[in-house]
């Protein structure tokens, strides 16, 4: 009895030597580099505090960076929740043609992203892309989508939603179909139309899927990065670059690793910042069975 | 005027007939119960009541307003479901005002039906509580609540106890009982136990295969059943079924001797009907070889053998079946039904008893 917690460390020892290996060693050697000076030929690396986050600061474009990781983030988790609701509720229903439409839905999802890219890359070019072609017809033409700082973030979240609807419409198919009938009955019965229904009951029924699908889709807007390697490059002028492609080109383009690892610490801060958040204040609004 | 018309009413699953020309009218103030075994069409029927499900063909009336295209909110019923169907992340007093918020009844009025039904179901204590935080039979009285806050001229029941445990169920037979006398609420309550109908009902309808096989007040259902399958479907153990012969001094029980009469007249293509709770033992009756012993505490049931029949009997308290394994019965003449084999039905003819000292002996 007493060598029970012996066995109890020696069964998750393998998970945790993975998981540590993997992240939580990185995420302290990460920490403790973005401590220290960038190393060259002639100067070694040695300890400077908060200098690292300092130059950070005063980096205009570490400021533009950020800004449009939030404005990629608000811009795709609403609406790709709302359509993954949208599509799953559409989809739940009996209608003809409905596993072809569920298929259709999570196509966007199944593709990989660089495909993706690609297809949309196709899309956005000016005159011969899709959309020019179809504003041509009305006279507008010649708009360089992906070339304009005014329209290419717009633009990259257009695509992420495409891309991520579907994926959480999944989740949301599965939520609605183990909600028992009788419910929609009962209400019915009551005098709730569809709407009220939706609103009073199902909503928050759904409550902890929402819940899931929002912290993997803020989560997202953070990590998904694929994209711009193909259509942006971040550009133009930093228009649509953000935070991991940032940590990306000062890592492995500008050669500044110390600057990597002082990013690195702001999104994993930030990261860790949103989601505990959302498990403190949203938790307790979820109803869970 | 008829709380409830159904008028010939029909419905059908692509082939398949659930239902078949019901007619059932319901008074104001009345107990219902469609009662049947599963598969019978009662659930089905209660669903084209409530709107829920729509008749193939045949009319709905509800206060006398045609409502058989109506939408099941524009009919004026509510509802207790088989699973309750309580919505899990409201409160105990959100499920009951549900109804009454989304059809925009005032505050004032909404909190005193909260109030007054909330006593009488016994949930004054509860209302802030979850669902999920009550048993199965304070979820039960929840749906019974919302039911009643309705104040709907029409509840309809499907099967609201089949998920409870026995004791439980009496209690809330009582309780359903009592809350529909003081509302005065017109129930159609839908059940496969006979037990549920007999001790609620103040009519019964007991359907078989999408008909009704007959009608009537529980007592009639039980006193004069009109076809063998209601005989066998009200009572516990169920209505015995012997059949007779013909033999020279009167009809006597098949693979008895043939003069060993029990009832005047002939026999053959004739089912003697017998409550178990009606045959006594006899030191002068027919003689019965015992097969089981089935002890139930208050009283035992015996099934024993007469000729090539079976007879279940009811004893009170505890029988123990004497070494030999022979016992003699004897039950009043006016226990006797009488139905025709073929078809099943009530046979016309009043039985008589058999002259002289009716025997038998075990083949």
């Amino acid at each position: 009895m007493r060598k029970e917690w012996v066995t109890g460390y020696l069964l998750i020892l393998p998970a945790a030597v993975v998981l540590a290996a993997f992240t939580h060693v990185p995420i302290v050697r990460t920490v403790h580099d973005s401590l220290f000076s960038r190393a060259s030929a002639i100067r070694p690396s040695r300890f400077v505090g908060t200098g690292n986050f300092e130059t950070l600061a005063s980096d205009p474009v570490f400021w533009k960076v950020l800004g449009n990781n939030l404005a990629f983030a608000l811009g795709t988790v609403p609406v790709s929740i709302a359509l993954a609701l949208v599509m799953a509720l559409l989809v739940n229903r009996k209608i003809r043609g409905q596993g072809t439409l569920r298929l259709a839905y999570f196509l966007p999802t199944m593709l990989p992203m660089i495909a993706a890219a690609n297809l949309w890359l196709f899309f956005y070019t000016p005159d011969i892309g899709l959309l020019d072609q179809i504003l041509g017809a009305f006279g507008v033409s010649g708009t360089n989508w992906l070339g304009d700082p005014d329209t290419v973030m717009p633009c990259l979240i257009a695509m992420t939603v495409w891309k991520e609807a579907g994926f959480f419409m999944i989740f949301y198919l599965a939520a609605l179909q183990t909600q028992p009938p009788e419910l929609w009955e009962a209400a019915h019965l009551e005098g709730a139309s569809r709407w009220v229904y939706f609103r009073r009951v199902l909503f928050p029924m759904l409550m902890p899927t929402t819940m899931f699908v929002l912290i993997n889709a803020v989560l997202n807007a953070f990590k998904l990065v694929d994209h711009l390697f193909i259509m942006t490059k971040g550009g133009p002028n930093n228009a649509s670059n953000l935070l991991l492609y940032y940590i990306f080109e000062n890592a492995f383009a500008f050669n500044d690793m110390p600057a990597a690892a002082a990013l690195t610490t702001v999104l994993l801060a930030l990261l860790a910042l949103l989601a505990v958040s959302q498990f403190l204040f949203l938790d307790k609004r979820v109803h869970y069975r | 005027m008829s709380t409830l018309r159904l008028e010939g009413v029909e419905k059908h699953f692509g082939g398949v007939r659930v239902l078949e020309r019901l007619d059932i009218a319901v008074e104001s103030g009345e107990f219902l119960v469609l009662l049947g075994p599963s598969g019978c069409g009662k659930t089905t029927a209660l669903r084209i009541i409530s709107g829920l499900e729509e008749a193939s063909g045949g009319r709905v009336l509800i206060d006398g307003r045609d409502v058989t295209r109506a939408a099941p909110s524009a009919r004026g019923v509510s509802m207790v479901f088989q699973s309750y169907a309580l919505f899990p992340h409201l409160s105990v007093a959100e499920n009951i005002v549900f109804g009454l918020k989304v059809r925009r009844v005032a505050r004032a009025e909404r909190d005193r039906r909260l109030k007054r039904v909330a006593e009488m179901v016994g949930l004054a204590d509860l209302l802030d509580r979850k669902p999920a935080q009550l048993s199965g039979g304070q979820r039960q009285r929840i749906a019974l609540a919302r039911a009643a806050a309705a104040e709907h001229p029409l509840c309809l029941m499907d099967e609201p106890l089949s998920n409870l445990d026995a004791k439980l169920r009496q209690e809330m037979r009582a309780e359903i009982r009592a809350l529909q006398q003081s509302l005065g609420m017109t129930v159609v309550y839908v059940t496969h136990d006979q037990v549920e109908a007999m001790s609620m009902a103040d009519r019964v309808v007991l359907l078989r295969d999408g008909r009704v096989e007959q009608s009537g007040p529980p007592a009639e259902l039980y006193a004069r059943p009109e076809t063998t399958f209601v005989a066998q479907f009200i009572g516990v153990p169920p209505m015995n079924l012997v059949a007779l012969a013909d033999g020279p001094r009167g009809a006597v029980i098949s693979g008895c001797a043939p003069g060993a009469a029990v009832l005047d007249g002939p026999g053959e293509g004739v089912l003697m009907g017998l409550r178990p709770e009606h045959v006594s033992l006899s030191e002068t009756g027919i003689p019965a070889r015992i097969e089981a012993v089935d002890y139930h505490g208050a009283d035992t049931v015996v099934s024993t053998r007469i000729g090539d029949q079976r007879l279940q009997i009811r004893i009170a308290g505890h029988f123990v079946a004497p070494k030999d394994g022979e016992v003699r019965l004897a039950w009043p003449f006016e226990a006797v039904h009488l139905f025709e084999a073929e078809s099943g039905r009530r046979a016309d003819l009043p039985p008589k008893p058999a002259k002289g000292n009716p025997q038998c002996s075990v083949v």
